[in-house]
């Protein structure tokens, strides 16, 4: 195991956790680390159990059994938005912005936990990354194409200060163009200190960017390792990477 | 790099090939999956047999009144269950189309329609005209989520009781009284039996129908709009069409009842048609099982077995005191808990009662309301105010109003205690309280009291059984 | 044209209006954040008015009332708000929330159960007869405005204004402050909203809060205006509350004070001149068959209600 040696202390930690809905059981015995300012990728299909996972971590779907750990606190009993406050933020799947309200309202519900006299220090600097989202903060969410979208999901979780990111499927329709962007903007993230776990069905481009990564296969890790490695392991390029 | 042996391999999902594997294995489980295996025939003749020899265990007329009251109400249950429980439209208006049915039969055989139809002709007739009335009602709504059918059918249901209060061909709140008998082929169903028998042969006519509608496309197409509305409107299936379908079968089997509710009355009123029957169908549908025939049924026959029982005073105490005992056994765990409650609250009342007696005896000089053995028994037990209750059954003073408030505070914030042995201990004086209000309060109204209990029965199913007693758990992906 | 009567219509639509958008606001709200049909909207109605009838008669009755007619007229509403807005909230606590993952139509049978639970509590408790404000007493009649066919009763003023400045609160509260940001990004998406941190379910209890207690409040104005009240009176002014939401379009504030105001009026036409129209065929308690009709029309013709946009399905 290359987790323990050596590697910082873990923000999120997963232990043993089971998720079933209704009587079927989703994950099984999922362990699952990420340290402080690591950058690391869940990878798996469709219905590979990675969306569970998140929604374990963030608290949507409570697990039967095992713990979710955050920053050696056991969050499982806690909802959602106790554990935002422990210092995590997400850029949701398909984005989920509040299409009726302007960007800048969006920009402000991602501080919500914040003191109200950072605001405009925080807007600043998420203006700084995204200068086009500066552009567009009285425009409604709803109305941006999906790219612009993307940068204020993104802005949107930066405004929380997060000092772990959760990222679902950031390049999911979008063009390779964007997708190349977006990761861009992780790598920077990343460098600021912040940890980052991308939830991937792209391997080929989080490998490339991440620390380390998990493989998740009907609702169980198959394969962890540092990104190096599993980039060149046999079976998952041949999965995923198309040879 | 770790990678157990015994995993999936990588890439590939196999959830329906693990699928067996992945269920859970308790007895509940295995008694559902039971229960799921029972071929359906089975379980259809389960259904008819009850009722078939149920005329020849009474010889009383009050009883065999109940009987057909009963089976009306089945078929109304069983009308209502297609709407709720297998396409989950909330339909409000439904007990209009059960009055209607009824009307339209005192329109066709009636000496002040002055016509006496045929029932072979009437029953079809008012089936047919009370579906496409349902049809009708339920149009509007077509482009739009069933909330707006709530609302449109809950609206008609309040028009319709404006009319048959207010117009003057529906004789207004004084109905309509002089019926003829159903006819069928020329004889006249003359005894309670008749009608009895009559209802039954639509029951299981009825049974049978909607047993073969559930197995078919439609019934297969109803389910999948109650799961996915959405998903079904993009498999290209006619989801307007569907719905409104539901609601003309459901409408038409509630005229079927209404036609045969008249006859067996002799007379219409509004009163029989009004809220208050719409919620009593619900808590039936609901409390079996929404969705499956057999639940349906049973849970009529439960809710009219429970609400005959309430009528008097004594049967109401057993009732009471039955269910609340029975239900902490079946419910608390261990097993032993449940009865050291019982006999700690049996306790505690004693001690109270005579603590009471020596401080301020007005608080048990009064008398509970009825006369049996268990009324006896519990008025020594319980706190009976002289004169809480006036003589027209309201509380008289804020005592006991406040009592009953507290009760229901503190039957809801028990619910919030997690902890197993406080709320045992908590419990004590609560079960006790109950009694007091439950003598007090409720029992000098049974009338009200019913429906409180039924509103309760509501609320508490959907927060702990939705599936009912005998329905399936749905599960929601989220 | 009698322009006594329809000034005086007017007056009678605009006051029977701003209770029906006060109804329409609290069961707008609800639907917007929960997307569940409050069916007990009603009945927390009926319960405020028997919250300010109470407060009414703890405080020395119509006749004699132990202070000021304004100060008493305030404590009756506030205490109706507040005992309607906690009324509201273990609603919500105890029949709702345990059904947030339960099949759609669970919730509305579980509204079904809490609306007949407290109508026949309030009835066991209280009995079947009308009780009365008898508000006369507390303001003359003849207190008020009087200018050529203007006459209006001065309560009806204070009914008018005070649901008006309940409604201009809410407004600010839903677009100025953080609750109410919180509160829209919540109905627009419950799950992103966690996402950010809002604690969901405290924003959900606020608003069942605040729609109650605008619902409480509006059963005091009903007292004061139109006299009478018991324990079934909240089936008809839940109805035209829904009906006033539908027509203004759901979960828009509004719109349901529009819609409002449009039931308010057309049943107070329809109860005006329904007989002269139908040549007496019909009674005056046919106007919600009018109201009904208009709903119908809504449906037909514009589902989404003047201030709605269309229905965007999410996939």
């Amino acid at each position: 195991m290359s987790v323990t040696n050596g590697a910082p202390a873990p923000l999120l930690r997963l232990e043993g956790v089971n998720t079933y809905y209704g009587q079927m059981h989703i994950l099984q015995d999922v362990d699952l680390e990420v340290g402080e300012g690591e950058l690391v990728c869940l990878l798996g299909g469709n219905a590979s159990g990675k969306s569970t996972t998140l929604k374990t971590i963030l608290g949507v779907v409570p697990p039967r059994s095992g713990k979710v750990v955050l920053a050696g606190e056991d969050v499982t009993r806690y909802s959602t938005a106790k554990r935002i406050e422990r210092g995590l933020a997400i850029v949701p799947e398909n984005r989920r912005l509040f299409g009726p309200m302007t960007v800048l309202e969006n920009l402000e519900l991602g501080a919500y936990l914040r003191p109200r006299a950072d605001l405009k220090e925080d807007l600043e600097r998420v203006y700084e990354i995204f200068p086009h989202v500066a552009a567009r903060r009285k425009q409604l969410a709803g109305t941006l194409s999906g790219g612009e979208q993307q940068m204020v999901a993104m802005g949107r979780a930066l405004m929380a200060r997060p000092k772990l990111l959760l990222m679902d499927e950031p390049s999911m329709g979008l063009a390779p163009i964007l997708v190349e962007r977006s990761f861009e903007i992780i790598k920077q993230v990343h460098s600021a200190g912040v940890a980052l776990l991308v939830v991937e069905q792209n391997a080929n481009v989080s490998l490339s960017i991440a620390d380390r990564g998990y493989v998740l296969s009907t609702g169980r890790v198959v394969l962890e390792g540092r990104a190096s490695e599993l980039i060149r392991h046999e079976e998952l390029r041949k999965a995923y990477l198309g040879r | 790099m770790s990678e157990p042996s015994d995993s999936p391999r990588i890439g590939v999902d196999e959830w329906v090939a693990s699928a067996e594997g992945r269920r859970e294995r308790s007895l509940a489980g295995r008694a559902e999956a039971l229960y799921e295996r029972t071929p359906a025939a089975v379980k259809l003749l389960a259904l008819v047999v009850p009722f078939a020899v149920f005329p020849q265990l009474v010889d009383s007329d009050y009883l065999m009144q109940v009987g057909v009251d009963t089976l009306v109400f089945v078929l109304l249950a069983l009308g209502l269950n297609v709407a709720v429980g297998w396409v989950g439209l909330l339909d409000l208006g439904f007990v209009a189309f059960f009055g209607l049915g009824a009307y339209l039969y005192a329109a066709v055989a009636s000496e002040y329609a002055g016509r006496s139809w045929d029932g072979m002709l009437a029953i079809p007739a008012i089936a047919i005209s009370v579906a496409v009335a349902g049809f009708l009602v339920g149009l509007p709504s077509r482009r739009l989520v069933g909330d707006y059918l709530a609302i449109v059918t809950l609206f008609f249901l309040q028009l319709w009781l404006v009319v048959l209060i207010n117009a003057s061909f529906t004789r207004g709140p004084n109905g309509i009284s002089d019926l003829y008998p159903l006819q069928l082929l020329g004889r006249e169903v003359v005894s309670l039996e008749g009608y009895y028998y009559v209802a039954l042969a639509f029951f299981v006519v009825i049974v049978s129908f909607l047993f073969l509608l559930n197995r078919s496309r439609t019934g297969r197409a109803w389910r999948a709009l109650r799961e996915d509305e959405l998903a079904a409107e993009l498999m290209t299936m006619p989801v307007n069409r569907l719905k409104l379908m539901a609601f003309a079968v459901g409408a038409g089997i509630a005229g079927v009842a209404g036609a045969l509710y008249a006859p067996s009355q002799g007379a219409v009123f509004p009163a029989n048609f009004d809220i208050l029957v719409l919620i009593t169908v619900y808590a039936m549908v609901v409390l079996g099982g929404a969705g499956s025939l057999l639940g349906v049924t049973v849970g009529a026959v439960l809710i009219m077995a429970v609400l005959e029982t309430l009528r008097d005073p004594s049967d109401a105490s057993w009732v009471f005191y039955g269910v609340v005992a029975i239900g902490l056994v079946a419910l608390m765990r261990p097993r032993w808990l449940a009865p050291a409650v019982l006999a700690a609250t049996v306790v505690f009342g004693m001690g109270v009662h005579e603590l009471a007696e020596r401080a301020r005896p007005s608080l048990v000089e009064g008398t509970t309301v009825g006369t049996a053995r268990i009324d006896e028994l519990v008025d020594s037990w319980v706190l009976v105010p002289e004169g809480a209750v006036g003589p027209d059954g309201l509380p008289a003073g804020a005592l006991a109003r406040l009592a009953y408030l507290g009760l229901v505070a503190s039957v809801l914030a028990l619910t919030l205690v997690r902890d197993r042995w406080l709320r045992a201990g908590l419990m004590v004086p609560v079960l006790y309280l109950a009694a007091c209000v439950w003598e007090n309060v409720l029992l000098a109204q049974p009338a009200v009291a019913r429906f409180v209990l039924i509103g309760a029965l509501l609320v508490a199913l959907m927060a702990f059984r939705p599936q009912g007693l005998l329905g399936r758990r749905r599960v929601e992906i989220v | 044209m009698d322009w006594d009567k329809i000034v005086q219509l007017l007056v009678n639509g605009l006051t029977l209006g701003s209770v029906y958008a006060l109804v329409a606001l609290g069961f707008s709200m609800v639907y917007g954040i929960l997307k569940l049909l409050n069916l007990a909207h009603g009945d927390v109605l009926m319960v405020g008015a028997f919250i300010g009838w109470g407060v009414l008669g703890w405080l020395g009755g119509a006749q004699d009332p132990s202070v000021a007619v304004w100060i008493l007229l305030t404590l009756m509403v506030l205490a109706a708000m507040a005992g309607c807005g906690f009324l509201g909230v273990a609603i919500e606590r105890f029949a709702y929330r345990p059904l947030r993952r339960a099949p759609r139509i669970a919730p509305l049978i579980s509204a079904l159960g809490v609306s007949f639970f407290i109508q026949n509590s309030v009835l066991l408790l209280f009995g079947a007869n009308f009780r009365s404000y008898e508000s006369f007493d507390l303001v003359d009649v003849e207190v008020g405005i009087h200018w050529g066919p203007l006459n209006v009763w001065i309560l009806r003023i204070v009914v008018m204004a005070s649901a008006l400045a309940m409604m201009l609160g809410l407004w600010i509260l839903v677009t100025r402050t953080k609750l109410g940001r919180a509160m829209r990004a919540t109905a627009f998406d419950r799950e992103a909203a966690a996402m950010m941190g809002i604690d969901v379910d405290r924003v959900i209890v606020k608003t069942f809060f605040i729609g109650s207690a605008l619902a409480g409040a509006a059963g005091v104005l009903v007292g004061l205006v139109f006299g009478s009240i018991n324990h079934f009176m909240g089936f008809g002014y839940g109805l035209k509350g829904f009906t006033a939401a539908v027509v203004g379009g759901i979960g828009s504030i509004p719109g349901a004070m529009f819609g409002g105001i449009l039931i308010g009026l057309a049943e107070a036409f329809s109860v005006g001149y329904i007989e002269d129209v139908t040549f007496g065929r019909l009674g005056s308690a046919f106007s919600d068959l009018v109201v009904f009709l208009i709903l119908i029309g809504f449906m037909l013709l514009r589902p989404q209600g003047i201030f709605g946009k269309k229905d965007v399905k999410k996939v």
